[in-house]
């Protein structure tokens, strides 16, 4: 299913439904403050309970926008799902589990050499597997990024690396 | 008025030192070269850049940010003529007739003639800037709580109705999204803890920052690896020359000034940006050519058009930045929450607490646009050579920069999760047509329109008749209430039928 077909908008449209109405159930529930005396128009619930309502009138909006909207869309894009889920994939790895884990630097030298020669190996078709230069120069240039930024931020910016 | 042209020379002035200049060159070329890269915005460019500048001072922080917001949209059209594709959205309207242009072998010129009108454009936005900024400022110290419900709710409905693709409905859900995001954390009055599903690390807020990185930049890294790779246009440059000439300029002069104001003016309406101010210059301008039938075929006009109009938007937007911290664009919007980090409080108060500062802002303007003027005419080949720097070595150290700026800002590893999980609800989003400015718009306004309801309530004692009858409301309120209705299918069908008919009978006539 493409995301932007009617499909995935009424797919959508019912995720909106459900967060709008948490919202606005959420701030209906919320604490009014009695014993602090606040007046009663500035309790903290108000907006996001009319915020909710106003997703959830915009959602159904959305699903019936959907009735007589065109199935096919626009024709195909380019575009390379195994690309995204590999770069989706690396960059979770990075961010989520090596940050904090292992020391900014190394971490960082090695995701941009994985990410560089992940993509050069599998993308390359022309010219076959990068030959051993290339793989010098990618590791070479992941080390120079990795402790250059890393410099930058713990000395330029006196900022503690995770 | 002459007053305020004095203060923007002495701006000026005040900016001529080697450390201003040394600032102006890298972060303007940057910007070029980050303008130019298709997948790398101005948003992006300038939030990064933010997280570089913490340690700078406030002046030599907020300089190299406008630089960067300058030279990234005016690089955009670089990869709009050479390939097809704008580097950022701002270029849409740029490959219309850039990519015609150098398919006929002119691209050199048409890079040239994309240079002057970003120049030109800014020039007459940095004027309009100068004269508008500081009686809106005066306007804007007769806001109260009223006023500034409704200027919240007037940037988020026009934001979504102006930025949504097809239909504003996208455009909305995206703005009431980034207000619900602003509601999580402390409340602006009572410092009650709302949505933070017992997580102590939200009790502060979702960070702008953190969002806004991966909005734009981590959401760009997936997006740039999802998609093809772009190809350069055969025959490279062109034998043509680079440098405008003037009789084109002057042929265009009034192109050139139209667009600038068309731009400066959608600049200062909320979160709508370089990219509607763009599209409107061009379609004003295909309009009134003589040689409309040119447009999309290789015009120079419409070239310049679109790149007068979408450089224009820059000192636009930043004139309710300025005045009332209410963005005209998303970059904008990063730059408010820059002011703020560096000390200085954007809003109505700003003509009166730092009244020199606005006229600081429009000379770094000025000085950026010489900047651009200077590498555009001069570096036309190292910018090709820019476009060449294959993706699979660049993303990765864009997405290391969007990792460890936000972290760099709190030291809290809290913000990278914030800038991951906004970067692919930014992927997501994106793919599905909702419009990115609505919901940035959302976030920064969300606050001022919680606080100024309850505000306003409080005062009128739970009355709802102030935000309808006070004068500067109604005008605001109208606005809204019309755009809505305006908006509404069954409004649109019967007002393309009418005006499908009038056209008709204009004709048969």
């Amino acid at each position: 299913m493409r995301l932007d077909s009617p499909g995935a908008d009424r797919v959508t449209a019912l995720v909106l439904f459900l967060l709008g109405g948490a919202a606005a159930y959420g701030g209906f529930v919320m604490d009014r403050l009695e014993i602090r005396q606040i007046h009663p128009a500035s309790i903290p619930g108000l907006v996001p309970m009319i915020l909710g309502a106003m997703l959830m009138v915009c959602a159904v909006a959305l699903a019936w926008s959907t009735r007589r909207a065109p199935t096919g869309g626009a024709g195909p894009e380019q575009v390379s799902w195994r690309r995204f889920a590999v770069t989706l994939f690396w960059c979770a790895l990075y961010a989520l589990a090596a940050i904090g884990q292992i020391p900014f630097a190394p971490a960082t030298a090695v995701f941009v050499a994985g990410f560089i020669l992940w993509f050069l190996w599998t993308e390359n078709d022309r010219a076959g597997s990068p030959g051993p230069l290339v793989v010098v120069a990618v590791l070479a240039f992941s080390g120079a990024t990795a402790f250059g930024i890393a410099a930058l931020f713990q000395y330029g910016f006196l900022v503690r690396l995770p | 008025m002459i007053d305020g042209l004095v203060q923007f020379v002495t701006a000026i002035g005040h900016l001529v030192t080697p450390e201003s200049l040394f600032h102006v060159a890298w972060a303007t070329l940057l910007g070029i070269i980050v303008g130019s890269l298709p997948g790398l915005t101005a948003t992006m460019g300038v939030a990064l850049l933010t997280t570089l500048t913490y340690s700078l001072d406030r002046d030599a922080a907020i300089l190299t940010l406008i630089c960067m917001y300058v030279g990234a949209i005016y690089g955009g059209s670089r990869s709009a003529i050479l390939l097809n594709i704008p580097g950022t959205p701002a270029s849409a309207a740029t490959t219309l007739d850039g990519y015609p242009l150098a398919q006929q072998g002119k691209a050199a010129y048409a890079m040239g003639l994309a240079t002057a009108g970003s120049a030109l454009g800014t020039l007459v936005g940095i004027i309009l800037l100068v004269l508008i900024a500081p009686p809106l400022a005066e306007i804007a110290l007769e806001f109260g709580s009223f006023e500034f419900f409704w200027l919240a709710v007037f940037g988020i409905v026009i934001s979504g109705q102006l930025t949504g693709d097809a239909s504003p409905l996208k455009g909305y859900i995206a703005g009431i999204l980034g207000l619900l995001v602003a509601m999580v954390g402390s409340d602006g009055i009572h410092a009650h803890v709302r949505f933070t599903l017992g997580f102590d690390a939200l009790n502060g807020g979702l960070g702008l920052i953190p969002a806004m990185v991966g909005a734009f930049g981590f959401a760009e890294v997936l997006t740039v690896m999802w998609r093809q790779k772009a190809a350069l246009v055969s025959g490279s440059l062109g034998t043509d020359r680079s440098i405008p000439r003037l009789l084109d300029l002057w042929r265009y002069k009034f192109t050139i000034m139209r667009s600038g104001i068309i731009g400066t003016l959608v600049g200062i309406i909320p979160g709508v940006g370089e990219d509607i101010g763009a599209w409107g210059s061009y379609a004003v301008a295909k309009k009134t050519s003589k040689e409309s039938d040119q447009f999309g075929k290789g015009s120079m006009e419409g070239l310049t058009a679109a790149e007068t109009g979408n450089s224009a938007v820059v000192p636009g937007a930043l004139i309710p930045a300025l005045t009332l911290a209410v963005p005209g664009s998303a970059p904008a919007a990063v730059l408010i929450a820059a002011l703020f980090i560096h000390g200085v409080r954007p809003g109505p108060m700003i003509m009166i607490e730092a009244a020199d500062f606005v006229y600081l802002v429009a000379a770094m303007l000025f000085f950026a646009t010489l900047a651009i003027a200077i590498y555009g005419l001069t570096l036309t080949r190292l910018f090709v050579l820019v476009l060449r720097i294959p993706r699979e070595w660049l993303m990765p150290v864009i997405f290391v920069l969007c990792v460890i700026g936000p972290y760099a800002l709190t030291q809290r590893i809290f913000e990278i999760w914030v800038m991951f999980a906004f970067g692919v609800l930014g992927f997501v989003l994106r793919q599905m047509k909702y419009p990115m400015a609505p919901l940035v718009l959302g976030i920064i306004l969300g606050d001022l329109l919680d606080k100024s309801l309850r505000r306003g309530l409080t005062l009128s004692n739970g009355e709802l008749e102030p935000f309808f009858t006070r004068p500067i409301s109604a005008v605001f309120a109208t606005i809204v209430v019309v755009s809505i209705v305006a908006g509404l299918p069954p409004v649109r069908r019967l007002a393309g039928r009418m005006l499908g008919n009038g056209a008709r009978s204009t004709a048969e006539r």
